[in-house]
């Protein structure tokens, strides 16, 4: 019995015996695996650990400031607060949902489409399911902090545009930067939900007016919710910017074209600074501050009247009748308008099998060039145009910078159309018809212009050639330093120059048709133009259907030129009547400040 | 008291038991709030005076006097598995908790114990070199009585933890080889029975462990959080207090079941190896005590309370490190609690007891 036992227990102590091995196996399990996590993956898990109790708040930094040329602002900032998600820190997403819809009125389809776009991101970057806090928002926020960790209240400064429409196209409007801004690095540095420059020197200067985003790095618990500050960087205000721009002309400008759909731009002629330019219908760009919503975005790109279009380089037209400026200057150059050449002007005139008109159906008689600028006499510059040929008529256009980007620093400028025999085969398949050139000859026909071109073209006649390149930007406070602008030097006459100044003087002291923008005791010169509307099809003028396009460009004063003006009225009517006092208005209240 | 009884205690064991509870205590500070005897930090500074009090309150009686009653003690033990299903408290979703107003109590712990020496007695008491099927059959039956009883307080952990016992047990006693395999062969075929038994949250925390990665938010965030508290302790770990997985609140049950997770964020891999160096040192003591001992009743005694902390051990440090899916079982000596405290100091008594006596008549 004694002995039974003992062997018994010998057994039992052997099978004790190889239960060494699992234990060892079991120790060697969690060893290694203690190994693989502190040891070979430890960094990798610290940086988790880390990104776990450390949340980055994004503190936007405000764009700097945009001035006119005496440092009036006209954009600035305001502070708000845009409301956050951060989805890691959610724990009952029907709970946050339910208060963001109930109690911070945040639209459901809004709130699941953004949550839906946002999926593919990382949990820790925060969703904006508020663009702009209202008081009552924010003491809500405030008063569920502990229940709502998740929901977060940051400040954000908004783009304010003192002004609202004014110089809306000028200025532009910032929006989100795109998915597809991103991927062709349209704005380096941009990083996801920034606010970019989507227009206007907002768009061009983008660069030198955003600031440096500064961060709060703050300790939370696993609730999300603070419990310390280890870190804050604050944020660094853009740069600002001053314009050339000056915002009494500007006032005049918008005022000018109030219930007009147009453009007025006015610019110093000699180095090519823009004072002035509205165009109207106009958008607010306080709207695209804060999200826009769908509606009004469609509203804006359906608008028939295109309020989201900067009509004075964005969009090229008929220039009309100011277009006999430059066949003027080409008649003068090519030696056809020499001395006391003149035109005899019955009131009609026959080209080509075709019967074409003067604004004067009786005639101007026997006329000489000044008179027929100021009278803005058909027959004369058929005549010259006819004479000159469609490849000179081009050749002069394009040396006056028509048909060819100005190079404004402004965005989605638009070249136009200078119609020449080569321009006429590549469109249109079909050589040039000498009868084609009689329209062209008074910018009727093919001719296409931006307002600012023909600015730009009628500073080069009356400034001796100088053909500057218009910019809206004075100097910038850093980075852009005060930028050269490049002048082309148009060969010129200096007879011509004189009387296309004689000309377009008469035009407006000597009775002419644009005597609608004299003002008295000022040498105010100017050419009026009044382009028909022609179906490019059938080049037959639409009848009744829609008035022509009303167009003035002029400038003050006749010797010294420091102001030009360009006016342009879309289906306006005549341009002496509808343009010419409106660019008056631009004068009368550039000259009241005794510049 | 017996002064050869004095003389044999073995110290560097008790030494190792107060390491392994004093880096418990200090993790226990380090993560949660306070020091007041209301402080989680306080309770289980009291937790472990009274296990000590009962170590050496048990310690004084031979190991035998258990052994010879363990009927009557037995009975006692499925009388207070019966009255915790009736007037028992509902903690976590376990019904296995008495509540004596200043303490709750947990029997199903204290149950194990009783298992032990019970299974222990019957089996030590067979002639046989091999364990025939009826033995095997009626020492199932003293283990899966108290089990079925805690199944019924849904305390699947702790339930589990009654398997191992039963199995090393039979193994020291020369489970025949037939039967082992039938053995292995029934538990293969419940696991994926008692897998439709379980609750959604419970499959899920299996399913994590085979893929961690699929649901980090959900069921998997707890067993994510440990990981990443344990892997960012690194070499040297954060320091006291300096552990932001577990002063944050990023770790689940800090200071109980994930206890581990906080010594390995603080103290890094070379406080976590100290630790799992101290249970092997553990073992060590205990595999020499289960040899040394007088009789084969004590040799199995040690065996079987060796193979419950192993088991609990390693099912929980498994999962914390992510190894294991998670269950609400303690790391013995240093998770906070005083109810599995007092009865692995208990066993641990137990054990001495044995060892100390091991030349005694």
């Amino acid at each position: 019995m004694e002995l039974q036992q003992e062997t018994n227990k010998q057994l039992i102590l052997q099978r004790l015996g190889y239960f060494r091995y699992p234990v060892l196996l079991i120790f060697l399990i969690l060893v290694a695996r203690l190994w693989q996590l502190q040891i070979i993956q430890g960094s990798e898990y610290a940086l988790k650990a880390e990104n776990n109790r450390i949340r980055t708040i994004e503190l936007a930094a405000p764009r700097g400031a945009i001035l006119d040329r005496n440092r009036v602002p006209l954009v600035e900032h305001r502070s708000s607060f845009t409301v956050l998600l951060y989805r890691e820190s959610m724990n009952d997403p029907d709970a946050t949902t339910l208060f963001l819809t109930e109690k911070l009125a945040v639209n459901p389809e809004d709130l699941e489409s953004e949550l839906r776009r946002s999926r593919k991101t990382g949990l820790y970057r925060p969703i904006v399911v508020k663009g702009e806090a209202g008081m009552e928002d924010i003491s809500i926020i405030e008063a569920h902090r502990r229940d709502h960790p998740e929901i977060q209240l940051v400040p954000k400064p908004r783009r304010l545009y003192h002004y609202g429409k004014l110089a809306a196209h000028l200025l532009g409007y910032i929006g989100e930067v795109t998915e597809q801004e991103l991927e062709r690095n349209a704005f380096p540095g941009a990083e996801i939900g920034a606010l970019v420059g989507q227009s206007g020197v907002e768009r061009i200067y983008n660069g030198l007016l955003v600031g440096r985003n500064g961060q709060r790095l703050v300790l939370v618990d696993s609730r999300g919710r603070e419990v310390g500050l280890l870190d804050e960087t604050p944020p660094v205000v853009g740069g600002s910017l001053r314009l050339t721009l000056d915002l009494k002309l500007q006032l005049a400008a918008e005022k000018a074209l109030e219930g007009n759909v147009g453009a007025i731009v006015a610019m110093n002629p000699v180095n090519g600074e823009i004072l002035a330019m509205a165009s109207a219908p106009a958008y607010d760009p306080n709207d695209f501050s804060i999200r826009l919503s769908h509606e009004n975005w469609n509203a804006l790109l359906e608008d028939p009247h295109h309020p989201m279009q900067n009509r004075s380089i964005q969009n090229s037209y008929s220039p009309g009748s100011i277009f006999k400026l430059v066949i003027a200057k080409a008649g003068m150059e090519e030696g056809i308008l020499d001395g006391d050449a003149s035109v005899f002007c019955s009131g009609s005139a026959d080209y080509y099998g075709r019967t074409f008109h003067c604004g004067d159906k009786t005639g101007h008689g026997k006329i000489r060039l000044e008179q027929a600028i100021a009278k803005s006499c058909n027959i004369f510059f058929y005549e010259t145009g006819k004479q000159l040929g469609i490849s000179k008529i081009a050749e002069h256009a394009a040396s006056l910078g028509l048909g060819e980007k100005t190079g404004v620093d402004l965005p989605g400028e638009r070249s136009g159309i200078i119609p020449s025999p080569e321009w006429k085969k590549e469109a249109r398949g079909e050589p040039w018809y000498p009868g084609e050139t009689i329209p062209v000859s008074i910018g009727q026909g093919a001719v296409s212009t931006t307002p600012l071109q023909i600015l730009r073209a009628v500073c080069a006649l009356v400034n001796g050639g100088r053909l500057v390149t218009p910019h809206v930007l004075m100097d910038a406070e850093y980075g852009g330093g005060t930028p050269e602008w490049p002048v082309a030097q148009v060969p010129l006459h200096e007879n011509t120059g004189l009387r296309i100044r004689e000309g377009m003087w008469q035009g407006v002291k000597g009775g002419g048709t644009g005597h609608a923008a004299a003002i008295a005791g000022m040498d105010i010169c100017g050419k009026t133009g009044t382009a028909q509307i022609v179906n490019t099809e059938t080049e037959k003028r639409f009848e009744g259907t829609a008035e022509d396009h009303a167009w003035f460009a002029g400038f003050s004063s006749k010797d010294d030129p420091e102001i030009a003006v360009v006016v342009f009225i879309e289906h306006g009517g005549k341009g002496g009547a509808v343009a010419a006092p409106l660019a008056r208005a631009i004068f009368a209240s550039y000259y009241k400040k005794g510049n | 008291m017996d002064r050869r009884l004095l003389l044999g205690f073995d110290w560097l064991w008790f030494l190792t038991l107060m390491a392994l509870s004093g880096a418990g205590l200090v993790a226990i500070w380090s993560t949660t709030d306070g020091t007041s005897l209301d402080s989680y930090f306080g309770k289980q500074v009291l937790y472990l005076c009274c296990a000590l009090v009962v170590f050496f309150v048990l310690l004084y009686f031979d190991y035998r006097v258990f052994s010879d009653f363990i009927v009557f003690i037995y009975a006692a033990g499925m009388i207070s598995l019966v009255l915790v299903l009736l007037i028992g408290v509902t903690v976590h979703g376990n019904k296995s908790w008495i509540d004596l107003g200043f303490f709750s109590f947990q029997p199903s712990e204290v149950m194990k114990i009783i298992v032990i020496i019970a299974l222990s007695k019957y089996y030590s008491r067979l002639e046989g070199e091999r364990l025939g099927l009826k033995e095997l059959f009626f020492g199932g039956l003293i283990v899966l009585a108290p089990m079925s009883m805690v199944v019924l307080q849904k305390d699947l952990g702790t339930a589990v933890t009654f398997l191992p016992i039963y199995g090393i047990l039979s193994c020291l006693a020369g489970i025949r080889k037939k039967h082992l395999v039938f053995l292995i062969v029934v538990v293969l075929i419940a696991a994926p029975l008692g897998w439709f038994s379980l609750q959604g949250y419970q499959k899920g925390r299996i399913r994590n462990v085979l893929n961690p990665s699929s649901d980090p938010y959900g069921v998997g965030y707890q067993s994510r959080q440990s990981v990443i508290a344990i892997g960012s302790g690194k070499f040297l770990g954060k320091g006291f207090k300096q552990g932001s997985q577990g002063n944050l609140g990023f770790l689940p049950a800090r200071h109980t079941d994930f206890v581990f997770a906080v010594l390995a964020e603080e103290r890094g891999f070379l406080g976590s190896l100290s630790v799992l160096g101290l249970f092997l040192l553990l073992y060590y003591r205990m595999l020499r005590a289960a040899r040394e001992a007088k009789d084969k009743i004590g040799t199995m005694i040690v065996a079987g309370v060796l193979a419950l902390l192993l088991f609990h051990m390693t099912i929980n440090i498994g999962m914390v490190q992510g190894l294991l899916p998670i269950a609400g079982i303690p790391l013995p000596f240093v998770s906070a609690g005083g109810s599995a405290l007092i009865t692995y100091y208990a066993a641990m008594s137990l054990c001495m007891g044995i060892w100390v006596r091991r030349y005694v008549n």
